[in-house]
């Protein structure tokens, strides 16, 4: 497998629209508006701010578990992922367990790496198209 | 208005071992190491791979001590601007500090740290072509 591209970057926010405007008024970076919403099943409510050719994904926890959670819990806000884009996510997968690495079952287009398997930084994997 | 950022230019995984987890990554994720530098003063050891436009900097300590496990964690990033004195000043004016740009590890580039107002996000703005070719050489 290859990692192609850097997809996102992704930041943990307190507040959403607080953290956008911040960014905005002191970067100039503006939110897409076709992209992010609420996203129940993970937890989370999410924006995108398309910095030349990739993002930076904004989250904010609307969970009371869940990894965003836990993060936002520990450390309040900061970096919490880094997404690669791959042209086959599961051949991607299929390669990594193969390494001995702990991945996630693609859903949806993306799956995360056990941070065991990358000397603690969170990735996920993205498929695109 | 806003500071004039252009795109992602690096983004910094720290580690305790920035060699090893540049391998991993490496290894793993079939990504070219292009460069490594220990940089003089600094005592650091950084290893650079570049996805299309954006590079990755695995950066850590020039020399590794003893641990139980590597550790790593997704640092910050760098922004290109056309103008690094124009987004200095954006920035100041809106209240947040900003170091002062000076010159970067890239030759002829600078960069100005942002030291608050980004979500606890370590962020810095570079510019390429900042110093003049004479100015370098001297």
């Amino acid at each position: 497998m290859k990692a192609k591209r850097i997809d996102h970057i992704g930041i943990v926010v307190k507040d959403l629209a607080a953290g956008l405007a911040t960014y905005e008024r002191n970067f100039g970076f503006k939110a897409d508006p076709a992209k992010g919403g609420e996203i129940a099943a993970m937890g989370i409510r999410n924006a995108f701010v398309p910095v030349g050719d990739t993002d930076l994904e904004f989250i904010q926890s609307v969970a009371d578990q869940g990894p965003v959670a836990d993060f936002a819990k520990e450390r309040g806000e900061g970096t919490f992922h880094l997404s690669l884009e791959v042209d086959d996510l599961n051949a991607a997968v299929e390669h990594l367990r193969g390494l001995g690495c702990r991945v996630g079952n693609p859903n949806d287009g993306i799956a995360f790496v056990s941070k065991g398997s990358t000397h603690g930084v969170n990735l996920q994997l993205i498929q695109r198209g | 208005m806003g500071a004039g950022a252009k795109y992602i230019d690096h983004i910094v995984i720290a580690s305790n071992d920035s060699a090893a987890t540049a391998k991993l990554f490496a290894e793993h994720f079939d990504i070219e190491i292009k460069r490594t530098m220990s940089r003089p003063g600094t005592r650091a050891h950084l290893e650079f791979a570049k996805l299309q436009e954006i590079v990755l900097e695995f950066a850590g300590p020039g020399e590794v001590q003893p641990y139980d496990e590597v550790k790593a964690r997704l640092g910050g990033f760098v922004v290109a601007v056309d103008d690094i004195e124009q987004a200095v000043a954006t920035v100041r004016a809106a209240g947040f500090p900003v170091g002062d740009a000076h010159p970067a590890v890239q030759p002829g580039a600078k960069i100005a740290s942002v030291k608050a107002g980004t979500g606890g996000v370590p962020f810095a703005f570079i510019q390429y072509n900042a110093i003049p070719a004479e100015e370098q050489k001297a």
